[in-house]
C-alpha cells in the first residue's frame, strides 16, 4: 500500500475508506492535517484551538465519510467542514472573551509552534512583520477574513472558494477586492504607528 | 478611468481577470497616476507577504491523539448500545410477551370461540335444519303465556294458515355456492 498510496487521488482514497479501508483515512489525515491547520490558525490566531478544530474536522471525516459524494472535490468538502467549525469556534471564543497572551502569535516563547518554513531573519527583510500581518487579518470582518485566507494563504481558486463558502464567484471577487484593500489600509496604519 | 474605478478593479487587475478593453484603460490610468501606481505596488507586496507566511505543522503526536479519540468514540458508541440494550431489554420483553398473549387470544377467539358459538352464522358446512322438531310458533306462544300466568284468551290460529319457514331454499342456495 505504501507505494500505491502516492498514486491515489483524494477522491479515490475517500472511496476506499468508504469501503472500509482505514489506511486510506490515515493517508488523508497525513495529506490534510497541516493544510487545514494553516487555514484554521490564520482564522483563529490560536495554535491550541486550531489544532483542536483540525482534529474535530478529521473526526467528522471519519464519522461522516459516507456522506461525501464525488460531485465536488474532496478538498472543497473538507475545507467546508473546517471553515464551519472554525467559525463556530471563533463565535465561542468571542462569547467567552478570553484573550490569553500565550495563544497570541509567535511571541510566546513557552509554546513552541512547529513550522518548517519559519525564518526569523525574514522579518527584517519584509515590509511588514508576520505579527502585523496576522493582526491585520484579525481585524477583518469574518466574510473578508475567510476569503482572504483561502485565496492568499491557501492559494485556492475563486471557483473553489465559491463552492466552499456557498457564495457566487462574483461575491468572492468582490469580497477579495474589498478585503485586500482593507488589509492594505490596516497594514499601512500599523506601520505608521 | 479614475482612481475610484481603479480601486474597484485593482484585484482583478492583479489576478489578470480583466477583459482587454478594461485592462487597457487601467494601464492608461496607471501611466498617469502615481498614487494608484504606488497603491498597486504596495498591494502586490502585501499579497506576496501573505502567500509567504510560515507554514505551520501539527505536533508530532497529532495523529496518535486523533486515533485515540476515534477509538474512544467507537467504544462509547458500542457501550452506549450495550447499555441501552441492558436497560431496556426487560421492558421490551414484557411488552413483547403481552403483545404475543393478545395476538394469541385474538387468534383463539376468532378461530375457535366464534365458530362454536350457537349464535354464529353457519359457515360452508351446513347443519341440517329440522323445522318439524321445533314447536309451532303459535303453540310456543300459547305455552309461553300459560307459563307466564296471564289469563288471556288467545285465539289459536288455524295451523293450516301458519306459514312455516322454508329452510329448503336456504339449503339449496348454500349447496349451489359449494
Amino acid at each position: 500500500m505504501d507505494k500505491d498510496k502516492i498514486k491515489y487521488t483524494d477522491e479515490e482514497l475517500v472511496k476506499r475508506f468508504q469501503n472500509g479501508d482505514e489506511r486510506a483515512y490515515i493517508e488523508l489525515v497525513k495529506r490534510y492535517k497541516d493544510r487545514l491547520l494553516n487555514f484554521v490558525y490564520r482564522y483563529l490566531n490560536s495554535y491550541e484551538q486550531s489544532e483542536d478544530v483540525v482534529q474535530d474536522t478529521l473526526m467528522k471525516l471519519y464519522t461522516s465519510a459516507h456522506m461525501y459524494r464525488e460531485i465536488a472535490k474532496f478538498s472543497t468538502w473538507i475545507f467546508t467542514i473546517a471553515a464551519n467549525l472554525a467559525k463556530s469556534e471563533l463565535r465561542r471564543l468571542k462569547r467567552r472573551r478570553v484573550v490569553s497572551i500565550h495563544t497570541m502569535g509567535f511571541d510566546d516563547k513557552e509554546y513552541e509552534i512547529p513550522s518548517d518554513s519559519y525564518n526569523p531573519a525574514r522579518e527584517t527583510e519584509s515590509n511588514y512583520g508576520e505579527k502585523q500581518i496576522q493582526q491585520a487579518i484579525d481585524t477583518l470582518p469574518d466574510q473578508f477574513k475567510t476569503v482572504i485566507i483561502l485565496r492568499e494563504v491557501q492559494q485556492l481558486s475563486y471557483e473553489e472558494i465559491s463552492r466552499i463558502l456557498g457564495i457566487s464567484i462574483g461575491t468572492v471577487k468582490s469580497r477579495i477586492n474589498r478585503g485586500r484593500l482593507r488589509l492594505q489600509k490596516m497594514l499601512k496604519d500599523l506601520k505608521e504607528q | 478611468m479614475d482612481c475610484y474605478s481603479f480601486d474597484r478593479i485593482m484585484s482583478d487587475y492583479i489576478d489578470a481577470n480583466l477583459n482587454v478593453k478594461t485592462r487597457k484603460e487601467a494601464d492608461e490610468h496607471l501611466s498617469i497616476c502615481p498614487r494608484c501606481r504606488e497603491k498597486l505596488t504596495d498591494m502586490k507586496a502585501v499579497l506576496i507577504e501573505l502567500s509567504c507566511l510560515p507554514k505551520l505543522k501539527t505536533r508530532s503526536d497529532f495523529e496518535s491523539r486523533l486515533m485515540d479519540r476515534i477509538a474512544k468514540s467507537k467504544e462509547q458508541r458500542e457501550s452506549g448500545f450495550v447499555r441501552a440494550f441492558r436497560d431496556y431489554s426487560r421492558p421490551i420483553s414484557v411488552v413483547a410477551a403481552v403483545m404475543l398473549l393478545v395476538a394469541t387470544s385474538i387468534f383463539v377467539y376468532t378461530s375457535v370461540v366464534i365458530p362454536n358459538s350457537p349464535d354464529s352464522v353457519p359457515s360452508a358446512e351446513i347443519r341440517s335444519v329440522a323445522p318439524d322438531r321445533t314447536m309451532p310458533a303459535p303453540a310456543a306462544a300459547a305455552a309461553g303465556t300459560q307459563l307466564a300466568g296471564a289469563k288471556t284468551e288467545t285465539e289459536l290460529p288455524d295451523s293450516n294458515k301458519i306459514e312455516r319457514p322454508n329452510y329448503n331454499n336456504q339449503i339449496m342456495m348454500v349447496n349451489e355456492n359449494k
